[in-house]
């Protein structure tokens, strides 16, 4: 490759990595998330951090940093107490990236300059590059069977931007090592060296060295005959100590591409004929360049964000709690997130989104959801179910702050879904059971029946048949009233002088009648306590407080089905 | 996933209604280690009063004043009955020991003596029975002394569907014409169009609303000697508020059971509740027994629970399911079942011979004296008439040849059972019990 083409091409990618760098970060200060982010400019938002960090860099707290760099940033602290195997693989993937990029691709400007007689076909070199970038595929087959292991059944959140960039990758890694083993198996590069360096393309000349590089340095001579002559091999060890020795270890110790090469031995006169290590390099550079220039535009962004969001929780609490940082910190865990779905496995309400099939419920979704809800790409016409959907995910978290404790990163995720409730508010959108409660229980039933064109969600979506149509479950009921009697909510709404619409076992006996979803809007069904007194008290065994509970859930799939886009509440 | 726990005890109680409790404190006083596995629900049907035996025979539908003489006579006549095979001596211990559980635990009862007393049902009518609450007994004393026509005012409150003063005034009427009755509002419920037992029992339980109620009812006493009230005087406090009404009003008060299930029955199942666990007795609420398996005649017996009960191992078991409300026996289109493990039913030929012809027929129905048949020592038998297994026994309404609803003598059957039948396990658990 001509070098003026080389280097037009690194200084376009590396011109573009800059720019798309600065846009992203500006997005850290430019993105509001949640009503308090909307009172603060972003320039507001640079001064108040720029002061925090200096005031930070310059006393003790600069420990507190340190530490953190080393712990959180390098060692993955926080992924090492979550998952070890995911924790081992993203070690060996930025480990053997980072040592690559220095040793290798930064090779005259970093390796050249410490270690003087560098050459990149001498031991330990040709060893130490196939052990990095075998580390690297190996990190990425850990990481991805630990994904795998943990699968949940939706898709992922994963867009088609980090799918790209993954090709990308194993792109390098494999244009990698198909180029080294190229090298070692070409007799054209043989020919070229000796042509250089003892100045004979000449076979018969030649013999001995051939003789020694094809039986010990792997070079794939097609008019080569087997056997070969110990002694020639030793005749050419003379030659070959004076020529090539000072440049040249044995490739053996190459423990991916020497196999490769021995195994492209047989095809390896049509691949000199093609130029084949011209276009590899080639591929290999290309890929190099696209990667480099697309990293920000990707989810690997993150390899800058995540630090950074590391870094700032390390920060003292009056100064990560201000209302500026905290925007600046939301807009920051959009881009900080690696989508690596811990929090998803770890999350309270993840059965409750898979009986709903809604997989808005769980963190990573409404990452998403929060950045689409940010830069308005949510509330777009057309999409309104997407967005009545990503709400009810928002709405039915319960705070119990397990994916907060659990991510990586160590964004606060909390505050995220906070303010992401605080936006979807302010649009118009209500909680469950406010939408549900903002019209009367038959309304809703009527809808139900009257809606047929749309799709109304049934039972048979459902993973399991539910409690409240499985006969078994209710059909016990004596209506005795041992539920009514016991329960909180109908004494206090009694109490209070606004009366549920429907008591306990009047929900079981619309059950028994068949009349489900009378029930599903109802106050009784929407205000239980779930303090179980009358499952624990019922004489018949039967699960009140589950039905409830699940009635709650059902209102929630099959209401939603037939609600209309920004309900009066 | 946590294991299912497995765990063993001397002696396995399954139903925890009337005879699974009276079981389990029989066991514990006996320094038995029991596990009582079911819930409780059941016993919200009852009403607090604990009949021993009030009616016999019942084709005659003849009412015993004194329960023990009515004894004697059960024995001569029906020698088969569970309660004929047990002495007075064993049935009084029973329930002295029953009603001594209850009153520790915050339920008392009347002294019980030897008679049957006469109590106001919610609907007019008026029951014998033996065992009554101290909140309930005013109501009986009055009911002796009827001759003298005594003034009494029954209050009820409006919106409380299931108790009607004026039915209850309308029809005891011609025999007691100096009954008054009278309805008030419930202070602080005005607003509700429905009232609920529990409820009011709760509210009784703050005083202001207590004293308020009492201030409501003092102006309508007139001449009474003693006020009847729907069993709301309050749940777990009772005592103290039932002790409040007496003082404010001056007068007896006396609580009339409403329709089950009713706030005595709240009560009696919390009392009972808390005097097993106050015995060490362990619980497996909510759990019902999925198979029961025998180790060998010598062995031990393993009951499978549903769900994450887990398991539980037992040296002895008892058998208190109840008949069909309990599900201790299921009937279907041929015949009777015994639910778990299937023991041979005592039960009519055939299924045309379950039911009289008349639904009310004074003799009552075959089908209400099926059940397990048991040998001396209370141990179900099998289809060969030997013990199903040496240590099983069987206790309370699940046994045969008793009608203890025509007969009221359903409490009386599950106590004095289970106090015979833990004497008999106790016995054989004493004898075994080398290792």
């Amino acid at each position: 490759m001509s070098s003026t083409l080389f280097q037009t091409l690194l200084y376009a990618s590396l011109t573009l990595c800059g720019l798309g760098l600065l846009w992203r970060v500006s997005a850290w200060f430019r993105v509001r998330i949640g009503p308090d982010a909307q009172e603060v400019t972003p320039s507001q938002r640079v001064a108040t951090l720029i002061r925090g960090a200096a005031s930070a860099l310059f006393g003790r707290q600069l420990f507190r940093f340190l530490g953190a760099f080393f712990l959180d940033v390098l060692f993955l602290r926080r992924l090492y107490a979550n998952e070890k195997l995911r924790w081992l693989g993203h070690l060996l993937i930025v480990v053997g990236f980072t040592v690559l990029v220095l040793m290798h691709a930064l090779a005259p400007v970093v390796t050249a300059k410490l270690f003087p007689g560098y050459q990149p076909t001498l031991a330990p070199y040709l060893f130490l590059r196939d052990f990095l970038g075998a580390m690297v595929i190996v990190g990425v087959a850990m990481v991805h069977y630990g994904r795998w292991r943990r699968r949940n059944g939706f898709s992922t959140t994963r867009g088609p931007a980090n799918a790209a960039f993954m090709v990308l990758l194993t792109i390098v890694l494999a244009s990698g090592f198909l180029l080294e083993a190229c090298k070692i198996a070409s007799p054209r590069a043989f020919y070229r060296m000796t042509e250089e360096y003892i100045g004979s393309t000449d076979p018969e000349q030649l013999k001995p060295l051939r003789a020694l590089w094809a039986s010990e340095f792997g070079v794939a001579f097609g008019d080569l005959r087997e056997p070969i002559d110990p002694m020639l091999v030793e005749q050419g060890r003379e030659l070959h100590r004076n020529a090539c020795a000072p440049c040249h270890a044995q490739p053996a110790s190459a423990f991916v591409s020497y196999p490769v090469a021995q195994a492209l031995a047989p095809v390896m006169g049509f691949l000199d004929r093609s130029g084949a290590d011209a276009w590899l390099l080639y591929l290999h550079l290309f890929a190099c360049f696209i990667g480099l220039a697309s990293l920000p535009f990707t989810g690997f962004f993150h390899v800058l964000a995540a630090p950074v969001g590391l870094l700032l929780n390390a920060a003292p609490q009056n100064l990560v709690l201000s209302a500026s940082n905290r925007a600046s910190q939301r807009a920051l865990a959009l881009d900080a997130c690696v989508r690596c779905g811990i929090c998803d496995v770890r999350c309270s309400v993840a059965p409750l989104s898979r009986y709903l099939g809604n997989p808005g419920l769980l963190p990573s979704h409404k990452l998403i959801a929060t950045g689409a809800l940010a830069n308005g790409q949510l509330l777009r016409t057309g999409h309104e179910y997407d967005a009545l959907r990503a709400a009810d995910g928002a709405f039915l978290c319960t705070d119990c702050g397990r994916c907060t404790s659990a991510c990586p990163v160590g964004l606060d995720l909390e505050d995220l879904w906070d303010a992401e409730r605080g936006d979807l508010a302010a649009a118009g959108l209500a909680r469950p059971a406010q939408w549900v409660q903002a019209r009367p229980a038959f309304t809703w039933a009527e809808s139900l029946e009257i809606d047929s064109a749309k799709r109304v969600i049934s039972d048979a979506d459902v993973s399991r048949v539910p409690l409240s149509a499985d006969r078994s479950v209710f059909s016990r009921c004596v209506q005795c009233q041992t539920c009514t009697n016991v329960c909180p909510v109908v004494a206090h709404s009694i109490d209070s002088g606004h009366g549920v619409d429907l008591t306990p076992q009047k929900v079981m006996n619309l059950l028994r009648l068949g009349l489900r979803d009378l029930t599903l809007g109802s106050r009784m069904v929407w205000d239980c306590a779930s303090c179980y007194q009358c499952q624990e008290s019922c004489p018949e065994g039967i699960r009140v407080a589950d039905i409830m509970l699940e009635l709650r859930g059902l209102a929630v799939q099959r209401l939603g089905s037939v609600r209309s886009w920004r309900q009066p509440s | 996933m946590t294991r299912a726990k497995q765990d063993s005890c001397d002696v396995a109680i399954i139903g925890a209604g009337m005879a699974g409790m009276a079981a389990a404190l029989f066991a514990a006083e006996r320094g038995l280690s029991c596990i009582l596995v079911g819930n409780g629900g059941s016993l919200l049907f009852a009403s607090g009063l604990l009949d021993l035996l009030g009616v016999h025979p019942v084709a005659e539908r003849r009412r015993w004043r004194l329960p023990y003489d009515a004894l004697v006579a059960l024995a001569r006549e029906e020698p088969l009955h569970p309660l004929a095979r047990i002495n007075a001596v064993s049935i009084r211990s029973a329930f002295q020991s029953f009603v001594a559980a209850l009153g520790a635990a915050g339920l008392r009862y009347a002294p019980l003596g030897e008679r049957n007393r006469n109590v106001l049902t919610s609907i007019g009518t008026i029951k014998a029975t033996h065992g009554v609450p101290i909140s309930m007994i005013a109501g009986a004393d009055l009911l002796d002394a009827l001759d003298a026509r005594p003034s009494c005012l029954l209050v009820d409150f409006r919106g409380l569907r299931e108790f009607s003063a004026a039915q209850i005034a309308a029809t005891l009427g011609d025999r007691w014409p100096r009954l008054r009755h009278q309805r008030i509002e419930f202070p602080g419920y005005e607003a509700a169009a429905e009232l609920y037992a529990a409820h009011l029992a709760r509210a009784l339980e703050t005083g202001k609303t207590r004293e308020r109620t009492i201030a409501l009812v003092k102006p309508l006493l007139g001449d009474a000697r003693a006020v009847g009230l729907p069993a709301v005087l309050g749940l777990a406090r009772a005592g103290e508020v039932h002790a409040a009404f007496e003082a404010g009003l001056g007068v007896p008060v006396f609580e009339i059971p409403t329709m089950p299930t009713s706030v005595p029955g709240l009560r009696l199942l919390a009392a009972l509740e808390a005097a097993v666990s106050a015995r060490g007795v362990r619980r497996r609420h909510h759990a019902t027994v999925r198979a029961l398996a025998f180790d060998g005649e010598g062995g031990t017996a393993t009951l499978a629970l549903d769900g994450a009960a887990g398991g539980v191992r037992a040296r002895a078991v008892v058998l208190a399911t109840g008949r069909f409300t309990g599900r201790g026996l299921t009937a279907d289109r041929r015949q009777i079942r015994e639910s778990i493990l299937g023991i041979p039913v005592h039960q009519p030929g055939s299924r045309e011979f379950w039911h009289q012809r008349d639904f009310l027929d004074a003799s009552g129905h075959a089908i209400n004296r099926a059940g397990l048949l048991v040998d001396e020592a209370w141990r179900p038998l099998d289809a060969g008439g030997e013990p199903f297994w040496p240590r099983l026994y069987a206790v309370g309404s699940i046994l045969a040849h008793q009608d203890w609803m025509r007969e009221k003598c359903g409490s009386g059957l599950a106590i004095s059972t289970a106090w015979a039948a833990m004497q008999h396990v106790a016995r054989q658990l004493r004898g075994t019990a080398a290792g």
